[in-house]
């Protein structure tokens, strides 16, 4: 693709991030804007860290889904946590999904809270794949 | 920069070099707000433990000019942060949260806090904290996503009310402390 096209996805593939929900426009912008000579591709660092710091909220979770009894309080702790850190990169799929699962939790229902935790790792991974597209584009995009 | 205590310059631009003490156990947020603060040229320090936060402002008296701080860490609830500072350094805190609820918002106000800022925060709600600094009440620049506290409100009237009360038994007017709301 010549650099014109490789633009073209680039911007589809944005417009496709917002439209079907995975991310947060505004928040997308905002981190954008933060990029600069020494920041070249702080999006991208923001990305990856979110990626590598919630590895261990994920965990925690499933750790604490599978004692028993369930300790609905801590899970609720660690949900919150984790929606905050959605919120640094818009992730709304995922954000919502934990909404879900604080639901279930408020409401004690550990089954509801499997389900909701198998829907968070979908989201998770999918806004993952989605990303790493997006940012392997942009880059090909910057070097055409 | 001159520490809190003596007079900020009120102007129209943000002072550069506000020297700003950011808490947050979230690396990520911690990352961003680092970035932010920085693109409004205040000179920031990053903290990740409330803890750690206190130690660092107790060693360095007059090192800081505002404290921003999450509310739910794991070490220690934000709010009794926010207290203590308050309490022993009288310096303005501006709290974050990720939820907005009623209960959260008021029980900073309880404890101190000059402001609640909801996350995502947005750079534009930063660029406004150094009013907090300002020996001046300023008219506040309130944006769409953070509560601010400063609408003369009756919690503002009665803190002060209890703490003159407290300050007359003492016969101590020392402990008076400047209202910390900007009253617009």
């Amino acid at each position: 693709m010549n650099s014109n096209q490789l633009q073209h996805q680039v911007l589809y593939m944005r417009r496709s991030l917002f439209d079907q929900g995975y991310l947060d426009s505004e928040q997308l912008i905002q981190l954008e804007d933060l990029q600069d000579d020494a920041n070249p591709n702080f999006v991208e660092e923001v990305v990856s860290l979110f990626y590598s710091d919630s590895a261990r909220l994920i965990q925690n979770i499933e750790q604490t889904l599978s004692n028993r009894p369930v300790d609905f309080s801590r899970l609720d702790d660690i949900l919150h946590q984790f929606k905050g850190s959605c919120s640094s990169i818009g992730a709304k799929k995922v954000k919502d999904a934990c909404s879900q699962f604080r639901e279930y939790c408020n409401a004690g229902n550990a089954e509801g809270c499997s389900r909701s935790f198998q829907l968070i790792k979908q989201e998770y991974e999918t806004l993952r794949r989605r990303l790493e597209s997006y940012f392997q584009m942009v880059k090909q995009a910057k070097a055409a | 920069m001159s520490p809190a205590s003596s007079s900020v310059a009120v102007s129209d631009q943000f002072p550069a070099g506000l020297r700003v003490l950011v808490v947050d156990d979230d690396p990520i947020w911690l990352r961003i707000l680092e970035k932010m603060l920085r693109k409004c040229l205040y000179e920031v320090t990053k903290c990740n433990r409330a803890e750690i936060a206190l130690d660092m402002l107790r060693m360095s008296k007059n090192g800081y000019d505002i404290v921003i701080s999450d509310v739910h860490m794991p070490d220690m609830d934000g709010f009794k942060l926010h207290e203590q500072v308050g309490l022993e350094m009288d310096l303005p805190v501006i709290m974050m949260s990720v939820d907005g609820c009623t209960q959260d918002v008021m029980k900073g106000v309880t404890h101190g806090a000059c402001n609640y800022l909801l996350k995502p925060i947005r750079i534009k709600e930063l660029r406004n904290i150094w009013q907090h600094v300002a020996q001046q009440p300023k008219p506040f620049e309130e944006s769409d996503d953070s509560y601010s506290v400063n609408q003369g409100n009756w919690r503002t009237s009665n803190r002060r009310k209890d703490e003159e009360e407290e300050a007359e038994k003492r016969d101590d007017t020392s402990t008076l402390k400047k209202p910390r709301f900007l009253v617009s």
